[in-house]
């Protein structure tokens, strides 16, 4: 692959390949990440220019993130079990769920909300356990078992729902998905530390790096010492208690619990992840470019509603966003392997027509 | 001893089958002696026939597992070539041979998109078949316009409930699937497309080594599949005799067609694939499903039911799989 009088893109290869003492980043930001700040940036603008309506001043845009935030959420679970190279496909289901025991619990039993949402989040543990250990003791396969699992879960949630679901919660809970302090929605308030804190899991912790050796390479990490088993169990159960927040802020927004609530989550959660450039076999990505993800598709899709397209119109932009990005990624990838390497390297030098293009 | 060991010999080749007819045979006479009208002519017929659609996508779904790949567009496919061929029929009275040829038309073309994305762009199957999944949903409500199917002429419903002939008492869907069973057993046993694809599901560099057309082969696979779901799309138009927009993607038929296709015995890591057992295993579904209804448990379980039944056979599944290898071993 390597030739002596080097095309510009093998001389970045090779570069990035030699170890020298020296050589960081000059940028804090990946290039995926650059690429994504530029996307939400082009978002944000465009919109604002050619929608009117979508920058109504600041507290606008900020109480338009009550929107999509609870998205962010279950992201931010769901990156850490792709992270694993696992699956996660019990969050909608599992954000349903929570969402009805909590509002039985209060409407049902006269439990004090707050100490409901608490059980809320238990039972989002408890059933993102039930996910880690359905996959380690039985071996089943993340997505297999968590396709069964989702499957369950929404069952009971319709069971629990009954023919009424409760709704009307009390304001001070309400306030949790519709309200805000001065300009900042509590949505906001809320999502901010929690992306602050698993950033901090992911890339800052020894937890972190084991995380993603996992997903890197599973043999390897079990041969290194690492306790595989127990950075699942953390990955989804935490996943859990994330929908399991998604569910809580979802009921507070629509003053409802409903068993199908937490339907739409899923796919647009998974979009979000891959985007941000989390891989989905694992083991690479950043949880910074899953957070710039959520906002980008959020607003997006904010944007477009506004500008008077169809909710399903919106949804194939968001299918095409999620291909053409992951495409474009593929395509100059950082080895300098990608077809579009290639093509740009042919492009370059026309008689270097050596290698395959695979 | 001879009858033994073909027993031994069918048992450990054809385990997934056997078990899987075994189940579906044992829970049908237990209802049968419980509720004497589950195994009533009437009802035996109709869990055949509720099978027939997630058949066709799972048999379309099997050969994608097989080959280490996974199509999650099969539900809006089905819906798509439902939509746009009975929008046809009821206004236009389009012919049945058209409306076959464009189901099939369609499936393959976005089909193979789907191939197209994974193989050249090399992106991850989910992915591209999560994204093609929305744009294909689009697509339905965009031609639809917020219209459904509500009729169709009469030569569609005698392909969805008829008999070819008279004295035989197979409805003409179940025909068809034991068709298409066939040609698809053939394609994946018998020709070089079924090896080269099963060698992908295996080792794709290792196929790409030895000199199979890995990107090809990909795309294939991927038209075959939008090809059945889509077709599944007409004869779920046929049975049912209406289609709306929720057709397939409402009912999460994408979800149901990886899980009995696993269960039919296909494993997720690819490789190999048991089509047959694709079949059984939706007809077990079938069974299981309509046995909730006769044992009256509300329907809000159902899909419960579904998940546990994933659950466990997977589960024995893997636990024969275990015990061979380790009589392999010793």
């Amino acid at each position: 692959m390597s030739r002596p009088d080097a095309i510009p893109a093998s001389a970045v290869r090779s570069e990035a390949n030699t170890v020298k003492p020296f050589n960081r980043r000059h940028f804090p930001l990946d290039g995926w990440e650059m690429t994504l700040v530029v996307l939400l940036v082009l978002v944000l603008v465009g919109f604002s220019w050619a929608a009117p309506g979508f920058y109504d001043g600041m507290p606008d845009l900020l109480s338009m993130a009550e929107n999509f935030l609870p998205f962010g959420f279950v992201a931010l679970g769901l990156s850490l079990v792709i992270f694993t190279g696992g699956i996660d496909l019990s969050v909608s289901t599992t954000a349903s769920l929570t969402a009805v025991v909590v509002a039985q619990l209060w409407h049902g039993f006269g439990m004090n909300i707050w100490v409901a949402a608490g059980i809320g989040l238990l039972l989002g543990a408890l059933l993102g356990a039930i996910n880690v250990l359905v996959i380690i003791r039985l071996k089943i396969e993340p997505l297999i078992a968590t396709l069964a699992t989702s499957f369950i879960y929404g069952s009971i949630a319709t069971a629990v729902a009954g023919n009424a679901p409760p709704s009307g919660f009390p304001d001070a809970f309400n306030a949790l998905g519709g309200g805000a302090l001065g300009i900042l929605p509590y949505q906001l308030l809320l999502f901010v530390p929690l992306c602050l804190g698993f950033w901090l899991l992911v890339a800052r912790s020894a937890y972190g790096r084991k995380l993603v050796m996992v997903g890197y390479n599973r043999e390897v990490a079990l041969y290194s010492g690492i306790r595989v088993e127990r950075i699942l169990v953390v990955a989804y159960v935490l996943s859990g208690v994330m929908a399991a927040v998604a569910g809580l802020v979802l009921a507070a927004y629509y003053s409802a619990a409903r068993p199908d609530m937490g339907d739409p989550l899923l796919l647009a959660t998974l979009t979000m992840v891959v985007l941000g450039g989390v891989s989905i076999f694992g083991g690479e990505g950043t949880m910074l470019g899953v957070i710039l993800a959520v906002f980008i598709l959020g607003f997006l899709r904010q944007g477009m509603m506004i500008a008077g397209f169809s909710d399903m119109v919106t949804t194939m932009v968001t299918g095409a966003i999620l291909i053409t990005s992951i495409a474009v990624k593929n395509l100059f990838n950082k080895r300098g392997t990608g077809l579009g390497n290639q093509l740009w390297a042919l492009l370059r030098r026309p008689e270097a027509t050596g290698s395959e293009p695979e | 001893m001879g009858t033994k060991d073909d027993i031994e010999r069918v048992l450990r080749r054809r385990g997934r089958e056997v078990a899987l007819v075994g189940v579906t045979l044992a829970l049908v006479v237990v209802l049968g002696i419980l509720q004497p009208r589950f195994v009533h002519l009437e009802n035996l017929r109709f869990m055949l026939l509720g099978s027939v659609v997630l058949s066709l996508v799972a048999l379309g779904q099997t050969f994608v597992i097989a080959m280490r790949g996974i199509d999650l567009s099969v539900a809006p496919l089905l819906g798509l070539s439902a939509m746009v061929c009975g929008l046809l029929a009821q206004s236009q009275g389009l012919p049945l041979w058209i409306a076959f040829a464009l189901s099939l038309g369609i499936g393959v073309v976005l089909g193979a998109f789907n191939g197209l994305l994974v193989s050249a762009l090399s992106i991850p199957p989910i992915v591209v078949t999560l994204g093609t999944y929305s744009i294909y949903s689009g697509f339905i409500f965009i031609y639809s316009q917020g219209t459904q199917v509500f009729s169709i002429p009469a030569a569609y419903g005698h392909l969805g409930n008829g008999y070819l002939v008279p004295w035989l008492p197979i409805p003409i869907p179940v025909l068809v699937l034991l068709v298409v069973l066939a040609l698809c057993s053939f394609l994946l046993g018998y020709t070089r497309f079924g090896r080269a694809l099963l060698a992908v599901g295996n080792n794709d560099a290792a196929a790409y080594n030895a000199g199979i057309p890995v990107g090809g082969i990909r795309i294939a696979v991927y038209a075959l599949s939008g090809m059945l779901a889509s077709f599944a799309g007409l004869m779920f138009l046929c049975y049912t005799g209406s289609a709306t927009v929720t057709a397939g993607t409402g009912d999460h038929i994408e979800l149901q067609s990886i899980a009995v296709a696993l269960v039919g015995g296909t494993p997720i890591n690819g490789g190999r694939g048991n089509l047959i057992g694709t079949v059984l295993g939706s007809l077990f579904l079938s069974v299981v499903l309509t046995a909730l209804v006769f044992l009256r448990v509300p329907a809000i379980w159902y899909s419960a039911g579904e998940g546990l039944m994933i659950l466990a056979t997977v589960q024995a599944g893997l636990r024969r799989h275990r015990a061979r290898d380790a009589e392999a071993v010793a």
